[in-house]
């Protein structure tokens, strides 16, 4: 196993450019997820790492080389596919064989690997189908097997479960979890699902844009989102986003809604909106940190039930305020009815405030 | 319940029936145009094996009396002028027919390969240019081509035939190996080549095998062309001991007083390496199909 480093990669194609000034380290052992929507850069940077494609400018160490300029075949990675990949007109044994095959091991101790991989992801009864005569589960745990038969410094994973049913997912969204605890393993792990990424990896790196947002454990970024993208990228349902005015009177900062009503603030979030680039303050809340009341309470303020979700233990319900959608969770056994007037009170030390002009975090001090 | 006993059998009989009137109307369609393809094949195979004198009676033999093999003894015997003359002609087209074939396979797996893979300036227009040739009629090039020929010394030689036949099928090769190319995805190659592969040895190892039915198609499509070829070769040769069979045979049996019988059999025995080679490499279409049907 081996750390990754990649300092101010860069890959332009024509004008354009995917992947822009993206440095960070992943440490030996360390399971990283890359996270954003599509076309944001990170696929493409994952196989700059693989060495599918050449670098524009930077540089890309794993171990203590820089591999830049090496193929991918010298590079000592493996890679599981979105498609899995696998060698169709070849059998599950040849499939794993191949990687072997190719750094030219002896025959016997290619067949102890093999068998000792198959064993590990539970498929020797399946050595001798071909691909195509597999369930997409199966053929998942064959290219996952490939990679791993060969013992390589780093694992490059590109959406290897975005194929697969919703059930399954969850299946090996463990087992790959289990996987890199028992192996110790580098991965790199690409997905647009950041709740694969929060829930497998022990850090990840929000991109955007090709640009690289936000790098830090899960419970970080969920916790303190540098910007207002990421705090809506990150958590299930999204943040909720609301745009208000803040004012200042008598020594006291308040945010007023466009519906005229206001929320006086805490002096530390007083402190941060007072860093703002203009009166313009975008107020964000989770779910769980918002409380529906159904009549007004000191610091609640008044908004409209729009839908209302039951799930069984917990009702989402959707509120409009000041033009924008808020989601809170509540008990099932309050009862909301669509277009119902509701007070929501917002959790002063839980909130988080953006600039409404950078959409960057505000922060005290 | 009398009701539903008196109207369940009306509706599926009903139904039956016009599908039976279809399936029959494609039944009588296809019968007839087997007819239409075989009778011809079956007529030459009959008159092959009739004398000279059965050949030639009105109202016809539809069934010949006195079956021979005479004329196949005629056409293989290498002791006679016809029997060496046909066999010199049949293994002058296999010499042209399999040179074609083996250059042009060697040209267009890696061009096809090239225009599928590779973004390099101009390949648009470039592949548009190797379908350029294709858009006009053979004939056309006809006087050109012998021009060009004869300036760089070629012409009575095999080399213009297997020249030409190249820039006919080249274009259509290229095209079709082309679309099986863009079939297979590219991340194969690309796990291979991470698995350990070369550039080169992801394409001989992965992607050779998996376009084995497209390079067959491809092949069996020169070699037919080159075959059947009788314009070009009627033009470019002129010796006797160079001609190949379309031309050959034509000539041949022109110049004595026609001999039917010998006709067919010559035409039958040109017939036979094609369907040989359909009916050996007619699997690897049918698992072109299929795959084509499964993947993605």
């Amino acid at each position: 196993m081996a750390h990754v480093v990649l300092k101010d990669l860069v890959k332009t194609y024509g004008g354009f450019k995917a992947v822009n000034d993206v440095s960070l380290t992943v440490n030996d052992g360390e399971f990283v997820a890359l996270v954003g929507p599509s076309g944001c850069g990170k696929t493409t940077t994952l196989n700059l790492v693989a060495g599918l494609i050449p670098v524009t400018s930077g540089d890309i160490v794993i171990g203590d080389r820089v591999v830049n300029d090496l193929d991918p075949k010298d590079r000592d990675i493996a890679m599981v596919f979105q498609n899995y990949a696998l060698y169709p007109q070849k059998s599950v044994y040849k499939n794993l064989a191949f990687p072997l095959q190719m750094r030219k091991l002896p025959r016997d101790e290619i067949d102890r690997k093999v068998k000792e991989a198959a064993r590990v992801l539970d498929m020797t009864h399946l050595l001798e189908r071909k691909p195509r005569e597999l369930s997409g589960g199966q053929q998942q745990r064959v290219a996952l097997g490939r990679a791993l038969v060969r013992d390589p410094a780093v694992f490059l994973m590109d959406e290897p479960l975005s194929n697969l049913d919703a059930k399954l997912r969850v299946q090996m969204r463990s087992e790959i979890k289990r996987f890199h605890q028992d192996l110790k393993a580098t991965i790199i792990y690409v997905t647009h699902d950041q709740l694969e990424a929060v829930t497998m990896a022990d850090k990840m790196a929000v991109m955007n844009g090709g640009y690289l947002l936000q790098y830090d454990s899960p419970a970080q970024v969920f916790a303190h989102p540098v910007n207002m993208f990421v705090a809506s990228f990150i958590g299930s349902p999204a943040m909720s986003l609301i745009p208000l005015e803040a004012s200042t009177a008598n020594g006291n900062t308040a945010l007023t809604g466009a519906e005229g009503w206001s929320l006086e603030l805490s002096p530390l979030n007083a402190q941060k909106v007072a860093k703002a680039t203009s009166g313009k303050v975008v107020l964000g809340a989770r779910h769980s940190t918002i409380r529906l009341h159904k009549s007004a309470v000191p610091g609640s303020v008044p908004a409209r039930a729009y839908t209302v979700e039951p799930t069984g233990d917990v009702t989402f319900v959707q509120a409009l305020l000041s033009g924008a959608i808020v989601n809170i969770s509540v008990s099932p056994n309050i009862s909301v009815a669509p277009d119902e007037q509701i007070w929501l009170e917002f959790d002063q030390e839980r909130i988080h405030l953006f600039d409404g002009e950078t959409e960057l975090a505000l922060k005290a001090g | 319940m009398s009701t539903i006993v008196e109207t369940a059998p009306r509706g599926p009989t009903r139904r039956r029936m016009r599908v039976d009137g279809w399936r029959w109307a494609g039944r009588i369609f296809l019968v007839f145009m087997l007819l239409y393809t075989a009778l011809p094949m079956i007529w030459m195979l009959l008159t092959s094996i009739k004398s000279g004198f059965a050949a030639m009676q009105f109202p016809p033999q539809w069934w010949p009396e006195e079956p021979t093999l005479a004329s196949y003894q005629k056409l293989l015997d290498p002791q006679n002028s016809v029997g060496q003359d046909f066999l010199r002609f049949f293994w002058n087209s296999l010499y042209v027919s399999t040179a074609t074939t083996i250059l042009s396979v060697i040209v267009a797996v890696p061009a096809a390969y090239a225009f599928s893979r590779f973004r390099f300036p101009g390949r648009n227009f470039l592949f548009f240019t190797v379908l350029l040739r294709n858009m006009f009629p053979a004939v056309i090039f006809l006087v050109p081509l012998f021009i060009l020929m004869r300036a760089i010394g070629l012409v009575n030689t095999h080399g213009s035939l297997i020249l030409t036949y190249l820039t006919f099928g080249l274009p259509l090769a290229i095209w079709l190996l082309k679309g099986f190319y863009d079939n297979i995805p590219v991340q194969l190659e690309q796990a291979a080549r991470i698995d350990g592969a070369t550039r080169f040895q992801a394409f001989i190892l992965i992607v050779m095998p998996l376009s084995t039915p497209g390079i067959i198609a491809t092949a069996i499509y020169s070699f037919i062309g080159a075959w059947n070829e009788y314009i070009y070769a009627y033009t470019f040769l002129s010796k006797n001991e160079q001609l190949t069979l379309p031309v050959g045979i034509q000539r041949f049996f022109s110049e004595n007083t026609t001999d039917f019988p010998g006709l067919m059999a010559a035409s039958f025995m040109m017939s036979v390496p094609v369907v040989v080679l359909f009916l050996v490499l007619q699997r690897y279409f049918v698992r072109a199909l299929t795959e084509g049907a499964v993947k993605h």
